[in-house]
């Protein structure tokens, strides 16, 4: 993929032949009032036919937005993009333009080849119809001629794992079924350029493995593709290269892991955020009640010894809870309560010194209590700690209500509950 | 990661059927500033949707008829019973309608299958477009193939109310004209020209949902206006005018009467007719191009 700063005019490249899409600068925008977007839309088709439409149209009218801001790239022959952002980001219009579906409003998108869009899995399926006339209808509609369907009728039967039942109506099938046979039929044009938008969640496990599967060797034979997957897994096994759209313009672009860990981390975050009004760190200490032990401050800190404000997952950290004895305490007992600032705000961790068979001892005075965690498990987000200090079996000493902190990843933390640390080999015996 | 890209030699494309290279540019700017490039590729475009076509209608069809008991019988059903209706009123001598150089349940079965073909190619296009939705939002095919499909389900419709009219011929002991030959082409020129509004209608349809409640209304007003289940009026009266300026009323005019007695009573209104037809078809096709992107860009949301 290459990427255009914004106001690049981009040459004709030298090795033009193998650049199948090129997207330059393209903007859209949409109507969010439904009655104006009509109005809009007859002046423009009045417009487009008296030939008074521009090359610019980058006016707002009244209650227009932005859905897609000056996007530009290039893909090349067999390489696979993934487009991340979040709902509303502007991911499907940018398919939708490519598709030529959508006229652009500024820019221009440039297409050599066959655009299959895998937008519309079994779109035009008649239910009544059979799963047979199905195939060949939105096949055709998919632009195969129809010694072209019959070529290929039996591979895709066979690929939807439809059997017996192609001779039946398609609403006799099962949504899985369905799913599969357009998925097949729409995977079998052979086409040049693929969309894929959000599509691979269809049928079981073992389906989805096949159609990755597919799609793996359709791309070895030069296929170019464009993937939008909230699944990242997937989007980093099929794509080299990706884009991160948030609010129609592009944040980052470019080698596909590192697009993907930006986007997860904003996305963490923004969630989280949602939640609580302030998203920095805040700590409450509850400082009326305290017994034999006050706790002045509680803070992560790093190897270093200096604060930490925002934690990585899978890096170490310590805990450092500063607090005053007003007497030597023998049994000192810690107990730690991580909950995540959700919608529930779930329990995610519990840990506790008398659980962990720690005895610990505090003396008269200032005292450190260090709790070092050697690979922080939580994935991204805001967490809220509650810290417990109990003096044996006599009651709580002190505490923090809710210690506030944010956790940010530095990997891919997608379809992950917690970080697990690893590594990895090949032993040959 | 590691980054599979093949050398380009090997790649097995289904190159043989398909050697062309497609090369598409979208553009913000008007088509109308390209028109060479714009005529050119509604020619092929028109080319490339016939055999979508065919399967559209092939699919259209078997559903419509899989769907139903009395199935193909609906498409005769409606003009038998208008027919019925108007002989019952016009022998009970509740309407007047003068003589008719058919008989008169015979004229009216004719006259009103050739207007629901009239209708039926405005108001497909239409529903057409209306079921389609789904696909046109998703799919960039021809969109031609839609309006050539509907055109095909106009026909066939017709074909199966000409078991009607042969039947009607027979048991009226009508006699045919030799210029029965060239029926066809005036129904055709009919067609074309119902085709033509619902061309022009389908994409505004698919803005405006008042287009798919106006339009059924201004057919039946239309009716009135046709001669139908009456004679052309010969007198010079305001309905007279009205009626002989309808330009439906040659063209179906004609076709009945190349049919059934070979006395054309206005071939110079019927060519002019058949000229605003193919000409408005011409505009309608463009607009319905022009229109479709922004249509599409309406429709799902
Ligand atoms: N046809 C439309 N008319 C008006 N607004 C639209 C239309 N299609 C999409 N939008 C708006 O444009 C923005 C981008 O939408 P979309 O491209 O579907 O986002 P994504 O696929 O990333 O979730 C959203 O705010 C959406 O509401
Ligand atoms: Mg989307």
């Amino acid at each position: 993929m290459t990427l255009m700063a914004s106001n690049q005019k981009v040459v004709s490249t030298p090795q033009s032949d193998d650049v199948v899409l090129s997207v330059q600068g393209v903007s859209k925008k949409f109507c969010r009032d439904l009655k104006r977007s009509l109005l809009y839309g007859v002046r423009d088709i009045g417009k487009e036919f008296l030939g008074l439409r521009g090359e610019k149209n980058d006016k707002l009218r009244k209650k227009e937005f932005w859905a897609l801001q000056d996007v530009s790239f290039e893909l090349r022959r067999g390489e696979a993009l993934g487009l991340v952002g979040k709902n509303g980001s502007g991911k499907s219009t940018l398919l939708r333009i490519i598709a030529g579906l959508i006229k652009p409003d500024v820019g221009m998108v440039r297409v050599n080849g066959r655009v299959a869009p895998l937008i519309a899995l079994g779109a035009g399926f008649n239910p009544v119809l059979t799963g047979r006339e199905n195939i060949y209808a939105n096949m055709s509609i998919l632009g195969l001629s129809k010694e072209e369907i019959d070529e290929r009728f039996d591979e895709v039967v066979e690929f939807a794992e439809i059997g017996e039942a192609i001779d039946s109506p398609v609403q006799s099938y099962s949504s899985g079924m369905a799913a599969r046979l357009g998925f097949a039929s729409a995977i079998h044009t052979n086409p040049d350029i693929l969309l894929i938008d959000e599509v691979l969640a269809v049928g079981d496990l073992k389906f989805r493995a096949k159609c990755n599967r597919k799609l793996f060797r359709l791309r070895q034979n030069g296929a170019t593709f464009i993937l939008v997957s909230h699944n990242s897994q997937v989007l980093l096994s099929a794509c080299n290269s990706a884009i991160y759209l948030a609010l129609g313009k592009v944040v980052t672009s470019g080698e596909a892991k590192s697009v993907v860990v930006k986007y997860e981390n904003d996305l963490f975050l923004n969630e989280a955020a949602g939640k609580s009004k302030d998203s920095c760190i805040t700590e409450e200490i509850n400082n009326d009640e305290f017994r034999e032990i006050k706790i002045n401050d509680c803070v992560f800190i790093d190897d270093q010894g200096r604060i930490v404000e925002l934690l990585k997952t899978s890096e170490a950290v310590t805990l450092c809870l500063r607090c005053t004895a007003y007497e030597r305490v023998d049994e000192v007992i810690v107990r730690l309560i991580f909950r995540e600032l959700s919608d529930f705000n779930e329990l995610v961790l519990e840990l506790s010194s008398k659980a962990d068979e720690e005895e610990l001892v505090m003396e008269l005075g200032e005292n450190d209590v260090l709790i070092h965690l050697s690979y922080l498990g939580l994935k991204p987000g805001l967490y809220s700690l509650r810290v417990l200090i109990e003096a044996g079996a006599r009651n709580t000493c002190d505490r923090v209500d809710s210690f506030t902190f944010r956790v940010q990843s530095s990997t891919i933390m997608s379809n992950c509950s917690f970080y697990q640390p690893r590594s990895w080999k090949i032993s040959n015996s | 990661m590691k980054e599979l890209r093949p050398p380009p030699k090997q790649m097995h494309r289904p190159s043989r059927s398909r050697p062309e290279i497609y090369t598409a540019v979208y553009r913000p700017e008007s088509e109308m500033r390209r028109p060479l490039q714009l005529f050119n590729r509604m020619w092929q475009d028109l080319l490339a949707s016939r055999e979508l076509a065919w399967q559209l209608l092939k699919r259209d069809i078997s559903a419509q008829y899989r769907q139903s008991f009395l199935g193909y019988a609906w498409a005769i059903i409606p003009p038998i019973v208008t027919a019925a209706g108007f002989t019952f009123a016009s022998n009970a001598k509740v309407l007047n309608v003068g003589t008719t150089d058919l008989p008169y349940p015979a004229y009216v079965m004719f006259s009103t299958v050739l207007w629901q073909t009239f209708s039926e190619a405005i108001t497909l296009p239409m529903r057409n477009m209306a079921q389609s939705k789904m696909l046109l939002a998703k799919i960039n095919f021809p969109r031609e193939a839609l309006i050539l499909s509907s055109m095909g389900q106009v026909f066939f419709n017709f074909a199966i109310k000409l078991i009607l009219i042969v039947g009607m011929f027979l048991w009226f002991g009508m006699p045919v004209a030799a210029s029965v030959i060239l029926a066809p082409v005036a129904l055709v020129h009919l067609v074309l020209f119902g085709i033509m509004f619902g061309t022009l209608l389908a994409p505004l349809s698919a803005l405006y949902k008042d287009f798919a409640k106006g339009v059924p209304l201004l057919i039946g007003m239309w009716l009135f206006l046709t001669p139908v289940v009456y004679p052309v009026p010969s007198g010079e009266g305001l309905f007279g005018f009205f009626v002989k300026l309808n330009p439906v009323t040659p063209l179906l005019v004609t076709t009945r009467e190349l049919a059934t007695t070979g006395v054309l009573s206005d071939p110079q209104g019927f060519w002019w007719a058949s000229l605003v037809a193919l000409v408005g078809l011409m505009f309608a096709w463009l607009l319905y191009r022009l229109a479709m992107p922004y249509a599409i860009e309406r429709m799902s949301s």
